[in-house]
């Protein structure tokens, strides 16, 4: 499974090349998914920009998670689950035979629904990513690592006199700030957020919105959320997804005010959902 | 007006019935299972407690230069010596017949005692001395009260001439009755006044290392295979069947398989607690697989998403996370194995850990055998002390799975954490 080091560390920096150029950042290509007989997803086609927000939405059971865990291959753990079409990232397709979902992973992170700290110290839970990734060599420089993404997640003012302490100690709000400094602390070009804010209060609900905003300047975001209001506060993409099918997508602000699909329209209106 | 909330109401009246009836026949079995449960432990600790007093006689011992040596004091005969005394005590006993029933007074070990006694106490050599002596098991079960003395004669072992002599003695407070340690320190005996049970509980103690050593690795690395890497399909589904069915064999088939493989076709040594390992091991293994593939599969997914997401790979998902999440779970399950193993006795037997052993076993080579198989074998004992000893070693077994059991409570509340 291990690829010989020096190749591996070629093919990351060709990788490393091609995230940073312009164009999309990711592209689906007639994605459709298969839960055993059952179609979820059929022949999705979206483009994703880079240093962009984009809010997948649609009503319940319509594909959203299921397209979001293509980008990661998460699907890839469940035994049923078949994925056809293609997925490109930096030019390559995610779903070819020589990609590793372990090195895919640490370019393409991802923050669930309920918030799922380790049963670690948050220092633990932040450094994880770093230690099995080697992405660092020295303490100084985790403890940089550490700092700087729990600076970015917003919670380093928190939880700075009490790194030791269990991650699962925190409140929901911050636990999954937790989650999202742990997600960013391998510097992934891309963030995938499933639902990030179900589980949480409104008050940390605005936090961790706010929070998405800032981090766009450094990573490409791809949030699934149920709430509208939500989509329209974050993102400058949006897409819906109904009975799944990628109805519509477009900026937001379109998407919103003024829908091309029949469907769209009664969906952002209340009327199915 | 009628009350429409009334007890009376239609119907209700049956409703209760059913509900009193199955309360209270809850409540019966329950208070039939304790009463069960302290009668067996109550009657079983009561008869066992005996075997925790041993009685002395007293005599007054000449140690004289014609019966010791001072310069060669191991020379002498104790034998003789403890005799001779015995027969001072009682002059009247002359008859030979009479005389063997005398010295049965005491035990056969007696005498190495007194050597013992003066070896230790140089300075009682040269003069007589009043030296407190083991008693026999007949005379000790006699002195506990325990036999029918309004029996006839014929149909008891301690005759009349025997309660006579006993009676003088402890006229005269020659008798004592102290706490018996040597059932803590000796091994097995044909007198049940020198029998003890640490030969057989150090062989427990061996197999149990043997058998953890063996199956807790095994059962562990195979429930994590079986839960976490293999795929699910008609292989795994059969090997899960399989599992669960091995769990619900009776034990002695284990038995007869050890025999089979391990002493005939690998010729490890019989009666061993290698062997006796082993066997329990095979006979673990399931309860622990199962244990374990409860233990992992209540961590939550969530966890291995987490992993998962950020880029480990399944083996560190499973050994950074999972696992040790899982490991007092498992524990837990292994414990409880064991606590089966120790008290299993029909495996052992067919691999020969049923032989007379009384020497401690110094490893896991030697001949040993089990607490539980002692046990059977003082059961099956002819002579009468055996009854106590073998309830005092049921009750040291139980207290061993008691504490075995707790281990595993305490260790589940200690670990046991909110994901
Ligand atoms: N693991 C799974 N096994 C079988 N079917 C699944 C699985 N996950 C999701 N599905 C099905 O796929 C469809 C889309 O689910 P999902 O992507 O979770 O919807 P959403 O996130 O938009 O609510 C649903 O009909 C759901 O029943
Ligand atoms: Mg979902």
């Amino acid at each position: 499974m291990l690829n010989n080091s020096v190749e591996s560390e070629k093919k990351m920096a060709e990788v490393e090349t091609a995230l940073n150029s312009d164009g999309p950042i990711i592209q689906a290509k007639d994605v459709s998914v298969f839960y055993g007989e059952k179609q979820a997803l059929f022949d999705v086609n979206l483009d994703f920009e880079k240093n962009q927000v984009t809010s997948l939405i649609g009503p319940s059971g319509c594909g959203k998670s299921t397209f979001l865990r293509c980008i990661n291959r998460m699907n890839d753990l469940v035994d049923i689950a078949r994925v056809k079409g293609e997925i490109i990232i930096a030019n390559q397709d995610i779903y070819a035979k020589d990609v590793d979902v372990v090195a895919l992973r640490a370019h393409v992170g991802m923050v669930f629904q309920k918030p799922n700290p380790f049963p670690k110290s948050i220092y633990d839970n932040v450094a994880y990513g770093p230690r099995i990734h080697k992405t660092v060599s020295t303490k100084d420089e985790m403890d940089y690592v550490v700092e700087r993404s729990l600076k970015r997640a917003g919670l380093w003012d928190e939880v700075s006199d009490r790194l030791d302490q269990p991650g699962n100690g925190l409140s929901g709000g911050q636990q999954q700030r937790l989650c999202i400094a742990r997600a960013i602390a391998i510097e992934p070009q891309v963030v995938l957020m499933d639902e990030p804010c179900s589980a949480l209060d409104p008050i940390a609900t605005a936090v961790v919105e706010e929070l998405i905003d800032e981090l766009r300047e450094r990573f490409t975001i791809i949030i699934v959320t149920h709430s509208m209001q939500q989509a329209a506060r974050v993102s400058q993409k949006t897409a819906f997804f109904h009975l799944g099918n990628l109805v519509e997508h477009g900026d937001t602000d379109q998407i919103f005010t003024n829908p091309q699909d029949d469907r769209t329209e009664n969906y952002i209106t209340g009327r199915i959902g | 007006m009628t009350n429409p909330f009334s007890t009376e109401a239609a119907g209700l009246q049956g409703r209760h019935n059913a509900e009193t009836i199955f309360k209270l026949s809850g409540l019966t079995a329950i208070v039939c299972a304790i009463g069960f449960l302290v009668f067996m432990v109550g009657s079983i600790a009561w008869t066992g407690s005996g075997a925790l007093r041993e009685s002395h006689v007293q005599l007054s011992i000449d140690l004289g230069p014609e019966k010791v040596d001072p310069s060669n004091v191991e020379a002498a005969s104790y034998q003789t010596i403890v005799r001779d005394a015995l027969k001072e005590r009682f002059p009247e006993v002359t008859n030979r017949r009479d005389r063997r029933k005398l010295y049965g007074l005491l035990s056969p070990d007696a005498a190495l005692e007194l050597e013992q006694y003066v070896l230790d106490n140089p300075s009682v050599v040269g003069g007589v001395a009043d030296i407190w002596l083991l008693a026999s098991d007949d005379l000790d079960i006699y002195l506990k009260g325990d036999v029918k003395t309004e029996l006839d004669e014929s149909r008891r072992k301690f005759s009349d001439l025997e309660i006579g002599l006993a009676d003088s003695l402890v006229q005269e407070g020659q008798t004592r009755r102290q706490f018996n340690t040597r059932f803590f320190t000796n091994g097995d005996s044909r007198e049940p006044e020198l029998a003890g049970i640490l030969s057989s509980l150090i062989g427990s103690f061996f197999s149990l290392l043997v058998c953890f050593v063996i199956s807790f690795p095994m059962g562990v690395c195979a429930a994590i295979y079986l839960e976490e890497f293999a795929k699910k399909n008609r292989v795994s589904e059969f090997i899960e069947v399989n599992i669960n069915n091995l769990a619900a064999v009776p034990s002695i088939v284990f038995g007869l398989l050890g025999l089979a493989i391990f002493l005939n076709f690998f010729g490890l040594p019989r009666s061993s607690p290698l062997v006796g390992g082993m066997v329990l091991a095979l006979m673990t293994l399931p309860t622990i697989i199962i244990a374990s593939r409860a233990a992992l599969r209540a961590v939550p997914p969530s966890i291995r998403e987490a992993a998962l997401g950020i880029g480990a790979s399944k083996i560190q998902t499973t050994f950074h996370h999972v696992a040790p999440l899982a490991l007092p779970g498992m524990l837990t399950g292994a414990i409880v194995g064991m606590a089966r193993a120790l008290g299993e006795t029909a495996p052992l037997l067919m691999i020969g850990m049923v032989a007379f052993i009384a020497d401690v076993p110094k490893g896991i080579l030697d001949s040993a055998t089990a607490l539980p198989v002692q046990i059977f074998l003082w059961a099956d004992a002819p002579q009468r002390a055996f009854e106590e000893k073998t309830s005092a070693a049921i009750i040291v077994l139980l207290l061993f799975l008691v504490l075995m059991n707790l281990l595993a409570v305490l260790l589940r509340r200690k670990f046991e954490r909110r994901f």
